[in-house]
């Protein structure tokens, strides 16, 4: 359950982020495109990440004192910094809802341009803080948490942003959005970007985990993150297929086709890691 | 091997977890040492003191009293005058990522 509970938080806070993030540099550069009707995938990302959350504290806490119940609950809120950030990332969420609520018309990106930044900072804040209970955070030297659970935050963050960006993509195309192709190309930069963020961040963490672990690699392991890699090569194939050969000849058909597989197999990614993170990369 | 899974990491959308291991204790493991002052374990990442600890049991099983503590990556013990004979450690360790691990190790106390 631990599993499932952390990949489905991962899924929902990637959505939340990515989609406010995405609709924000829309607004700022392309503000000719009118919001995209996102409310209903951003109210059961919201649901979710919330569900998923609690869901995650409770198997967390089992797992940690071998038995569940009220007393444990509360110690691990307050005395755990998994609890405290679990805290502090409900909050986050209930301060998105409360900016969702205000949005007119279905669309969120109605919001005044600050109140959309808010957004993407509270989104980005439920989705970055379980980094600073991540092993690359925590198993460095003393000092290295901050650095660690930055670059973790970073890898997430990015993560978040490519594959939100995709659903305001997939919301575009439903809607035949006139300028598609002006909010491709510019989808297409800002995700580049934040793809080579995410395989700079990855390497940093890969570097922790695996050079930094004892022992020899577990195949199971082994084995999951070869399945995890083969997905996100063929999401970067897609993107590369779109970003380079489908552009630059208008072929919005066939873009929308392999951005709506690109963010389906993204989804896939997140929940595998969920479960790739319950285990143990050294026998 | 480890070149290998460098590689399979790279991309990856989200970083793996690990279990904190214990790396050294003092006494070490089958030790025959004159009595401790203090038993010390350290570990490979940061514990969270609320759900990590150790107990010392005699020979015989029964609980030895002694002072626990968690700080950072050790757990520590301060026993009383230890008698000679053999010790047993049980020790639990719960980190930051939430994994728990666990386990025991033994030592002799000589005149």
């Amino acid at each position: 359950m631990l599993a499932a509970a952390r990949g489905l938080y991962f899924a929902a806070a990637m959505l939340l982020f990515g989609s406010t993030a995405f609709c924000a540099v829309l607004r700022r550069h392309l503000p000719i495109i009118l919001p995209p009707p996102l409310a209903a995938l951003r109210w059961s990302a919201l649901a979710v990440a919330a569900l998923a959350g609690c869901l995650w504290l409770a198997a967390a806490a089992a797992q940690m004192a071998d038995a569940l119940n009220a007393a444990v609950l509360m110690q691990t809120v307050t005395g755990t910094l998994f609890g405290q950030l679990f805290l502090v990332r409900m909050i986050a969420l209930a301060a998105l809802a409360g900016l969702f609520a205000t949005e007119r018309g279905g669309h969120v990106t109605s919001l005044p341009a600050a109140r959309l930044l808010a957004a993407a900072l509270m989104a980005g804040l439920a989705l970055a803080l379980p980094a600073a209970t991540g092993h690359a955070a925590n198993s460095g030297p003393p000092g290295f948490l901050a650095i660690g659970a930055a670059v973790d935050g970073a890898h997430l963050l990015t993560a978040g942003f490519w594959i939100g960006g995709l659903a305001v993509l997939a919301a575009l195309f439903a809607r035949r959005e006139p300028n598609m192709l002006l909010a491709l190309s510019l989808f297409s930069d800002w995700a580049m970007m934040a793809v080579l963020l995410l395989v700079m961040t990855g390497a940093i963490n890969a570097a922790s985990i695996v050079l930094g672990g004892r022992g020899r690699i577990s195949p199971l392991y082994m084995g999951a993150l070869g399945l995890k890699l083969a997905l996100v090569l063929a999401m970067l194939t897609l993107a590369a297929v779109n970003r380079f050969r489908l552009l630059p000849r208008l072929d919005t058909g066939a873009i929308a086709r392999n951005a709506r597989l690109e963010l389906g197999l993204g989804i896939i990614v997140v929940l595998l890691a969920g479960a790739l993170g319950q285990l143990q990369p050294t026998l | 091997m480890k070149t290998a899974a460098l590689l399979f990491l790279l991309a990856s959308a989200a970083p793996a977890l690990a279990h904190p291991a214990l790396e050294k204790a003092m006494p070490a493991a089958n030790a025959s040492v004159k009595a401790p002052k203090l038993i010390s374990m350290q570990f490979s990442e940061r514990l969270e003191p609320a759900f990590s600890g150790a107990a010392l049991a005699d020979a015989s099983g029964k609980t030895v009293p002694v002072s626990a503590s968690v700080g950072g990556s050790t757990i520590t013990l301060i026993p009383f005058n230890l008698k000679p004979g053999a010790y047993k450690v049980s020790w639990h360790g719960v980190g930051r990522d939430t994994h728990r691990v666990s386990g025991s190790f033994g030592f002799k106390v000589v005149p």
